[in-house]
């Protein structure tokens, strides 16, 4: 056996995204092999989109000065991001378990890039939940134009980073798949409920004012409207803050989730 | 030659742990040294190689690992290590090949490429040489989970290698395999190691496993008990003996006695000695002898009567 002698080794300053886009389709190819994933983003749009949405809209939707079906599905749209974005990246979790974190661990990487790594590849099975989405709303006669689609695809991984470094935070904490599991929930429903997806917050008030306010999905929702009804005559209804201190606060916040969250996950597997 | 592994007071107390796993140990390991790391269960192996390869803090203490610190410089010491882990790490759901390519990429060797054909030619070619040498190129695309136990093992070693590190560590890396797969296995490690000079950190609790390496550091209760050659272990440790026997086996009997030497008659005669070689007594002898044997000690023996010794657990 003679020594590896490699013509081309990825260059350093490409070896990180080299490193972030294995991650990325590692999970891309677990997707694919698993059906039951594959299931659950297209079930879970109907369940939203059609089931709840759908009930808001026939029951709630009246004298809101603007088309509940178009704000809820992009609400809808963004949640799906966030919710299968944060519910991919606890599958770290289920690596801890099965020990297949240490061979990324043990991998001369950096930690910053196993986690944007895992939340890219996450992304993935939101997207497909996300072309769902728009599959099962316009089967509800709900659709937006084709710039608006295209529009919120360019935002989307924007929202998934910041959806999954909300999630690491907690990830990081976590040593068990169904404390995972629960801690997803416990990040996405309560947003899903206050950050104006599909409730109108403009009248929100007291520590539901506070809540919607420090919800990161409040900004992601709120700069994706902006930019979807941007010169439109409902945008005064529908958005709530400049779409510039949006893209500041989602940028901020998604750092800061990023640094301590990529924190508490190198320091759990480290730490015993 | 250069120090591969340097180790020094080190010290690690798990969370909530009363006492430390290990209790400021010392040891070195030379480039190219095949070295055994030995204890019985809960002595502090695994969380010592934890630490050597960076995956588990230390308390206190400074380890060097091919020159660089493992706590300032990490990744350097990543780069230079290739780890089997006591519990197997492959992606279950993964395909075996894909899991030698998610670590190849990661180690930066090559662009990550979606499917096996797009990868280079020379990944293709090494994949499928290693997996021809270890016998398990039939196994390469299935996946992990409908693999046996020894089977994965042979990808983890694959694996492992695939990056060639400087410094191998197999924490019990034969867990599990059958004599044959233990036999090929050790036979592809002996040719790594002889033709790469790779310098191997080995725990395991086939002590067999251990015969013939360079060095055995026995560790126990978190600290360092022996640290030496397996002959210094198996001198310092066992009496050698010969076996004798004869037509007239009173006639030995009482020549050895005359001689000065201790014996015991079991199913032959039992000559242990120590300060006088095993020549030396037969040359003495005069009856014509039926039987000679020479009682070669095994490092078990010697690791054995050592925890005997030591009231330590056995393995």
């Amino acid at each position: 056996m003679n020594e590896i002698t490699l013509k081309k080794p990825v260059p350093k300053p490409l070896r990180e995204v080299n490193v972030v886009i294995t991650i990325l389709a590692r999970d891309i190819t677990l997707f694919f092999k698993s059906p039951g994933m594959l299931i659950m983003s297209l079930g879970m749009p109907l369940i939203m989109m059609g089931m709840l949405g759908g009930s808001l809209s026939q029951n709630m939707a009246g004298g809101l000065g603007f088309d509940y079906n178009q704000y809820m599905l992009i609400g809808m749209l963004v949640n799906m991001l966030f919710m299968t974005t944060a519910s991919g990246v606890s599958s770290l979790v289920e690596d801890h378990v099965t020990d297949f974190t240490q061979e990324m661990m043990i991998s001369p990487i950096s930690r910053y890039s196993i986690v944007i790594g895992k939340i890219l590849g996450s992304s993935f099975g939101a997207i497909v939940g996300m072309l769902g989405t728009i599959i099962i709303g316009l089967f509800m006669g709900i659709s937006l134009t084709i710039g608006q689609y295209l529009l919120i695809f360019l935002l989307a991984p924007l929202m998934c980073l910041s959806a999954g470094a909300l999630a690491m935070i907690v990830i990081g904490l976590i040593k068990s798949n169904k404390m995972a599991n629960m801690a997803v929930m416990l990040i996405t429903m309560p947003q899903m409920f206050l950050s104006g997806a599909i409730i109108p917050i403009n009248n929100s008030s007291g520590i539901l004012y506070l809540l919607s306010r420090i919800m990161p999905m409040t900004y992601c929702l709120d700069l994706t409207r902006a930019v979807v009804y941007s010169g439109t005559s409902e945008y005064a209804n529908v958005v709530l803050f400049n779409p510039l201190v949006s893209l500041f606060i989602i940028i901020s916040l998604t750092i800061v989730f990023l640094v301590i969250g990529t924190f508490f996950f190198a320091r759990s597997e480290k730490n015993r | 030659m250069e120090k591969m592994i340097h180790v020094e007071n080190l010290v690690k107390q798990y969370d909530r742990a009363k006492t430390p796993s290990v209790k400021g140990i010392n040891f070195d390991v030379k480039e190219g040294e095949f070295f055994a790391f030995l204890g019985p269960n809960g002595a502090g192996k695994t969380t010592t190689i934890s630490i050597l390869t960076t995956t588990l803090s230390k308390t206190s203490g400074n380890v060097t690992i091919a020159g660089s610190d493992i706590d300032k410089e990490a990744k350097h010491v990543r780069e230079n290590v290739g780890i089997i882990f006591q519990q197997p790490s492959l992606d279950p759901q993964l395909s075996a090949e894909e899991n030698i390519r998610f670590h190849a990429c990661l180690y930066g060797m090559y662009t990550y490429r979606p499917t096996f054909k797009m990868m280079p030619k020379e990944y293709r070619k090494r994949v499928l040489e290693l997996a021809e040498i270890i016998g398990i190129q039939d196994a390469l695309f299935k996946p992990i989970k409908k693999l046996s136990g020894g089977m994965q093992r042979k990808f983890e070693i694959i694996r492992s290698l695939i990056h060639t590190p400087k410094i191998l560590f197999l924490d019990e890396p034969t867990q599990g395999l059958d004599a044959v797969s233990r036999r090929g296995l050790w036979d592809y490690l002996n040719t790594v190691r002889r033709e790469n000079g790779t310098t191997v950190f080995l725990t395991t609790h086939y002590i067999d496993e251990a015969e013939h390496v360079d060095r055995v550091c026995i560790i126990n209760q978190g600290l360092i008990a022996f640290n030496g050659t397996p002959d210094l272990m198996k001198q310092n440790l066992l009496k050698q003996e010969v076996i004798l026997d004869s037509d007239n086996r009173l006639a030995l009997t009482n020549e050895l006695t005359a001689m000065g030497m201790n014996h015991r008659v079991e199913d032959h005669v039992i000559v242990p000695y120590q300060d006088i070689t095993a020549q030396e007594i037969i040359a003495k002898l005069k009856t014509k002898l039926t039987l000679l044997k020479m009682q070669e000690p095994t490092l078990e023996d010697a690791y054995i009567e050592y925890l005997l010794r030591t009231g330590g657990e056995t393995v």
